[in-house]
């Protein structure tokens, strides 16, 4: 049972930095009773070694590399600080548990929209681009033979061309209005995405 | 020879392997004249969706359909990321699944995982540190290690490989050190080792230890395979960054145990796609002769030659 103990509180030391952090401050108080005397001298030792804070370093940098290489273009949007503290608090919340991160990321993008629905400020395009990008990562979900990606569709405001590809050049975008809807689907092991304006579905386009 | 649980197993000498990378796609079809066999992790290739999803694995058919083709007769030798062996709570018996199918389809003649733990409890879900922890070099987690290792063995057919591991802090009393636990593992459980180079040159770097002493005291018959790479310097320390050529002092090594290395099947290059644009297909394919040259001379078998298809 110790052992389990162990190595949860190992990871945790890994993963979480205000729980490494609070064994460097309160010593053995901030570990789990089960442990061995050994074990417990072993996390205080490793919580407080230099070699901890690279591991941390390399966990991280494989986490982060993940959500910003599947998520580039919200990345530009968002900006390398503001990406920095949502993720941060992303992650307090969203612990990792498996080595697969493309439903991380869409649990990132999900996690972002609602931030901005509750009023975080930011930039007018980060939604669109988001929902976007959600959107593709979506229809790359591995599914189960015979089961077919959902169609996605996304809202914009702006001119989607204009603004991805300005982000796609790590250029801040022009924005021209363009209330019109992509729709994008998989097939022959890729994603498409078509662009439809004055669609009846679009609320700019309701009464 | 090698022993496996219930027959003598040979070891065929592949030769020169190169790891896979998606990156390396372009390089693996024009340039199969360097190297030998492919080695993959498999993890790569298929997604796991979790314990709570039916299916829980989708397997990536187009990845699996282009090692087919390109490897054209060449052993595929899978190398395994999620196995997390060390874990304490629960052993990953799907991940065993998913390597007997991939058995079936390959016919690998060993594969190998890593000695290490990335998979810990955490309520009613499970943590994945996403990179691997070392396990304590005690007789306790050689008890914990050997049931587990009895059951791979017991699934597969093949030689089961377990890889020494990098870490940057030891833990205090530890009872074994690495050369010893290495013994120890392969001596009491019956697994071969992968024997990383790469990741012996970094903890001697970074803990200041003597690489040489560390092989001087290990069970080399036990070695069925060797991994080599390049690494890098960060904030002073040295990591196993997979990240270019090997250098010199691994090169070293790698002449200090080809000779005496008898169950020796291959030694695989790795390097991470994302350093292929770097490194380039030309320096790749130097450095995968070299390796060759390197096998040729040191190795009492010739490397095992496979027919190429046209």
């Amino acid at each position: 049972m110790s052992t389990e103990v162990f190595q949860e509180e190992f990871a945790r030391l890994v993963i979480d930095p205000d729980f490494r952090d609070d064994v460097r401050a309160r010593g053995p108080a901030a570990l789990g009773a089960e442990l061995s005397t050994l074990e417990r001298e072993r996390l205080l030792f490793v919580a407080g070694d230099p070699g901890m804070d690279v591991t941390r370093t390399l966990h991280k940098g494989f986490r982060l590399g993940k959500l910003v290489g599947q998520l580039p273009l919200t990345y530009a949007a968002l900006g390398k600080p503001a990406m920095a503290r949502e993720v941060a608090e992303f992650w307090r919340l969203n612990p990792p548990t498996t080595f697969y991160y493309l439903a991380e990321a869409i649990a990132f993008c999900d996690f972002l929209i609602e931030r901005l629905e509750q009023g975080m400020e930011a930039n007018p395009y980060l939604a669109e681009v988001t929902a976007w990008e959600r959107a593709g990562l979506e229809l790359l979900r591995p599914r189960p033979e015979g089961e077919e990606a959902p169609l996605q569709l996304v809202e914009f405001s702006h001119d989607p061309l204009s603004l991805l590809a300005a982000l796609g050049r790590g250029e801040s975008p022009t924005l021209t209005e363009r209330p019109c809807v992509m729709i994008g689907g998989y097939g022959d092991g890729k994603v498409e995405w078509r662009l439809v304006e004055d669609a009846p579905f679009l609320s700019s386009s309701r009464p | 020879m090698f022993e496996n649980s219930t027959d003598s197993i040979p070891i065929p000498k592949l030769g020169i392997g190169l790891a896979y990378q998606p990156a390396l796609r372009p390089f693996l079809e024009s340039r199969g004249d360097t190297f030998d066999y492919v080695e993959v992790v498999p993890d790569i290739l298929w997604t796991d969706r979790g314990a709570r999803e039916n299916p829980r694995y989708i397997d990536d058919q187009a990845g699996i359909d282009f090692l087919r083709r390109v490897a054209a007769g060449r052993p595929i030798v899978p190398h395994g990321i999620g196995l997390s062996i060390g874990t304490a709570h629960r052993f990953n018996h799907g991940q065993l699944d998913q390597i007997e199918k991939w058995h079936s389809w390959f016919h690998f003649p060993w594969h190998s995982d890593h000695l290490a733990w990335n998979l810990a409890e955490h309520g009613i879900d499970e943590l994945n540190a996403g990179v691997t922890l070392p396990l304590p070099r005690d007789r306790k987690t050689l008890l914990e290690l050997a049931p587990r290792v009895a059951e791979v063995r017991r699934r597969l057919p093949v030689p089961f490989l377990l890889e020494n591991n990098v870490y940057f802090f030891s833990m205090p009393g530890e009872e074994m050190s690495d050369a010893e636990f290495l013994n120890a593992l392969s001596e009491t459980t019956g697994c071969g080792l992968l024997l990383d180079l790469h990741n012996v040159y970094c903890n001697a770097r970074n803990h200041q230890t003597d690489p040489f002493r560390l092989l001087a005291e290990l069970d080399l018959s036990k070695v069925v395979e060797i991994h080599v790479a390049g690494g890098m310097e960060h904030e002073g320390w040295y990591l196993d960054a997979h990240s270019g050529p090997l250098p010199e002092p691994v090169w070293e090594l790698l002449r200090y145990c080809l000779p005496r290395c008898p169950n020796l099947g291959g030694v695989t290059f790795e390097m991470l796609g994302s350093w292929f644009v770097e490194m380039g297909g030309d320096r790749l394919a130097e450095e995968l002769l070299a390796l060759r040259e390197a096998w040729n001379r040191y190795q009492p078998s010739p490397a095992y030659l496979i027919e190429v298809a046209a």
